[in-house]
């Protein structure tokens, strides 16, 4: 049995493919559509904001896919990141439950989003793309792309919701630090912008709106492409190195996780984490892995969702995906696990969940911030408070463990460090986090009684 | 900016001295040693409250405001006199006089009595924030402190400030000294609150104000009320706004509990007994159709304190939600009020009513949202 406290693996370990899940799964994803015709979507479509390289990326079915040496020998700067045993957490907890984690706020981003911003950044330069626009909620995402296309000598131009521009000075710092061109947004920098900022000079902006500036960006300049930052499949396959490292660090100390659980917003940090684990599931290697969604009450998508085709955005702009979905008019409420803010999911996952390969569970705001708060007494970091949902289940299952005597391994990805996040543990600590929750019965009864649309 | 500006010198004396009120009480307090209070609290006000030069505060003679404004730093006039000790009257009669002068806010120190001697008066005319000094403070108007109230008016004064509406409540006062609580929501005023953005951690939010987020409960209740169940309407302004989105406008009464059915009024103003009669025909005639909709009560916390049921909604007693079923009691309540009481109180005179009342629920705060409250038993 292991008993050391952290696994490295050598830099030469970091993998030289990612894993794309689909070549296992056995019945295949429907097609994403076109919202206007119906009709799945072909590459043409797409081709308007993303580099060909992704696109194939996004429609493969091949099982692995390589990863260019460029990006590895940039991944080396924090990868591979090291799998932990939290020992002290389990003594706290008097479980003979073996607690592993793979610890992602190694990053210089602090999290686990440049797996895929550094990747998507090199597809688009080697396409001949100088600049990418995408959007930032609070600056995580924005972060790890400016810090991906300047390592690649390209531009980047993050569109910050207005409010979080003005009260976390420090993420646009980030950004400027590597180059990011960062608006506030609504901004005067696009035509949708303009118009917004002309009907309400005063608003503080969403999240909705910066992601139509991107887009507009992108699509009115040749030179210029959009990025997204969870959801899509290519994403999804970059964040694989997170699952493949962490397998190959058990191999090393002769385990193998019987539970894995981690947070989903729009799916990539869970799918990433657990995909290549849930292969050796859909394969039958090992039929009895349990791999557990965690999710907030406030967006219980998988949990309390419809699995439907809808929109992937606020606007209705995107094609069409087939996942679980709360509408995507449903505006999440302001919890602090700011990331998990999503109507939808990754429409990979959302599959995997709907055929009953992986299960999914919910939580309230104040008992993940307990979570959290015990892991920090414990192991110390202070996470994001993502990542604590995940950390309330594992402590959940450690208890079962306790009480029902079972040694079971488990396993969960530590998406990233909560050092922006300390307003929302001050909230917990002076007793003012709000716990809110989905009204699933009332919402029922509410669609229910709705005419049908079309 | 003109603030018009009183106090009830003798709210809050019984307090001190065990007596459950004022009214009608003062020598009796005064006898018993009770110290004046308000004035004192008043003070603190001011002394924290900067304004600007261009602001004026109208007040009163002697200790209904006079006293308290000499050697404040705020620019003052006296426009309204009286003589004697102070009554109820002269908070009427200034409250009258401060109307006709223009005040922009009327700033009040005193209790649940001075508050609805206010409200007879000024209504929804202008914005009133209290000063907390009475013995009894259910109404809603208050600030949490003198401090809290000084930092209000600053900001309205900046124009940072929303409004919102708040229950004036009373109690009935020789009822409450023979300890049978019966308290009685007034009305409506308006007052002025510090929207508070939410946005900390990763979330992007601006505040939303009281009465868009009246708007979203209502616009959701009205999506699931299509049911084709009964419902009983307690009283309020959100359920007020419900049956505005439903199209019976005037027809729902803002202080009393109203039942709809299939967007129709069917009942108004309904007592203890009218909602009982109501309920059984109801039951008689969803058993012919052999019915599988059942009766639905929706409520919002009322007062300060945030009673779901005991306070100003007497109507809805034990009976009434037990024959309703306490799993078919829906909360409404907006963020801001939901903000203000760290839980939710329920006395329905029923001690096992309210344990099966008590707990966790989910109070729908706004459009497909809802939070997950304590209930505690008041």
């Amino acid at each position: 049995m292991n008993a050391k406290e952290k696994i490295f693996l050598d830099e030469e370990e970091i993998p030289k493919e990612w894993y794309n899940i689909q070549a296992d799964m056995p019945s295949p994803l429907d097609p994403v559509l076109n919202p206007a015709t119906r009709e799945p979507i072909t590459p043409d479509d797409l081709a308007a904001i993303f580099p060909m390289g992704l696109i194939k990326q996004e429609v493969s079915t091949e099982r692995w896919i390589p990863i260019p040496e460029e990006v590895r020998e940039i991944y080396r700067l924090w990868r591979p990141t090291p799998l932990y045993r939290a020992k002290r957490l389990e003594e706290k907890l008097k479980t003979p439950a073996r607690i592993y984690y793979k610890w992602e706020g190694v990053s210089p981003p602090g999290s686990h989003k440049p797996n895929t911003a550094v990747a998507q950044a090199y597809y688009n330069m080697k396409e001949g793309v100088e600049r990418i626009a995408t959007e930032t909620g609070a600056g995580q995402w924005g972060s790890a792309l400016a810090f991906g296309t300047m390592l690649f000598g390209l531009k980047s131009t993050i569109y910050m919701v207005a409010a979080s521009y003005d009260q976390k000075p420090y993420r646009r710092v980030m950004m400027e630090t590597w180059d990011g061109e960062v608006f506030r947004s609504p901004s005067k920098n696009t035509e949708y912008g303009r118009q917004y900022l002309e009907k309400d000079p005063d608003t503080t902006g969403s999240l909705g709106i910066s992601i139509s500036e991107a887009v507009e960006d992108a699509a009115t300049h040749d030179n210029t492409n959009y990025a997204l930052g969870s959801v899509l499949n290519h994403v999804i396959l970059h964040q694989t190195v997170v699952g493949l490292e962490a397998k190959k660090a058990f191999e090393q100390i002769d385990e193998y996780p019987d539970v894995i659980f981690g947070n989903v917003g729009g799916g990539s940090n869970f799918s990433g984490a657990t995909f290549p684990f849930a292969g050796d599931k859909l394969t039958g290697k090992k039929p009895d892995l349990k791999i557990v969604a965690c999710e907030p009450m406030a967006c219980p998508t998988l949990t309390k969702g419809l699995y439907l085709y809808d929109f992937g955005d606020c606007a209705g702009m995107t094609p069409l995906l087939k996942m679980f979905t709360l509408g995507h008019t449903f505006v999440p409420p302001p919890i602090h696990a700011g990331g998990l803010r999503y109507h939808g999911d990754a429409p990979l996952l959302c599959k995997l969940v709907k055929d009953g390969w992986i299960d999914a569970v919910a939580y309230h705001q104040t008992e993940i911030f307990k979570a959290a708060k015990l892991f920090a007494e414990t192991e110390g970091h202070i996470i994001a408070p993502e990542s604590a949902h995940e950390v309330r289940a594992v402590i959940d299952e450690a208890l079962r463990c306790k009480e029902e005597g079972k040694e079971e391994v488990i396993y969960f990805n530590n998406s990233g460090h909560g050092h922006f996040d300390l307003g929302a543990y001050d909230a917990f600590l002076s007793g003012k986090l709000v716990d809110y929750e989905y009204p699933a019965e009332l919402v029922k009864q509410a669609l229910a009684n709705l005419p049908q649309a079309e | 900016m003109k603030i018009g500006f009183l106090i009830n010198p003798i709210a809050g004396l019984g307090g001190s001295v065990g007596l459950k009120g004022t009214d009608g009480l003062v020598e009796e307090a005064l006898k018993r040693g009770a110290k004046p209070v308000a004035c004192e609290r008043a003070k603190k006000c001011m002394q924290e409250l900067e304004l600007d030069t261009s602001s004026v505060i109208l007040t009163c003679s002697a200790d209904m405001g006079e006293n308290t404004m000499i050697n404040q730093s705020q620019r003052y006039e006296v426009v309204y006199s009286f003589e004697g000790n102070s009554t109820s009257e002269d908070t009427k009669n200034a409250c009258k006089t401060f109307l006709e002068a223009g005040v922009d806010l009327l700033l009040f120190c005193g209790g649940d009595g001075t508050a609805r001697d206010v409200y007879s008066i000024v209504g929804k005319d202008i914005p009133v924030i209290g000063i907390p000094a009475g013995v009894k403070m259910h109404s809603a108007v208050f600030a949490i402190s003198p401090g809290g109230a000084a930092k209000i008016v600053e900001h309205f004064a900046a124009g940072k400030a929303e409004l919102r509406d708040a229950e004036v409540m009373d109690t009935d006062e020789d009822a409450y000294r023979r300890n049978e609580l019966r308290m009685k929501v007034f009305g409506y005023a308006q007052t002025p609150y510090e929207p508070v953005l939410v946005q900390q951690g990763k979330s992007l939010f601006q505040s939303v104000s009281e009465e868009k987020a009246k708007e979203e409960i209502a616009r959701f209740a009205c999506e699931f009320m299509a049911d084709g169940s009964l419902y009983i309407l307690g009283a309020g302004t959100t359920t007020q706004k419900i049956a505005e989105l439903l199209g019976l406008g005037e027809e729902k009464t803002l202080l009393g509990v109203d039942a709809v059915k299939n967007r129709e009024l069917v009942g108004k103003d309904l007592n203890e007994r009218e909602l009982l009669r109501l309920l059984k025909k109801e039951n008689e005639n969803e058993k012919e159709k052999k019915g599988i909709f059942p009766v639905k009560l929706l409520v919002s916390p009322i007062g300060a304190q945030g009673f779901v049921f005991g306070r100003g909604n007497q109507q809805l007693s034990a009976k009434v939600i037990e024959k309703v079923g306490v799993e078919n009691v829906i909360v409404l309540a907006t963020p801001h009020k939901l903000s203000e009481t760290p839980f939710l109180l329920v006395d329905t005179g029923s001690e096992e009513l309210d344990k099966q009342l008590s707990g966790y629920v989910s109070v729908v705060c706004g459009y497909r949202m809802a939070q997950r409250k304590e209930v505690r038993r008041g």
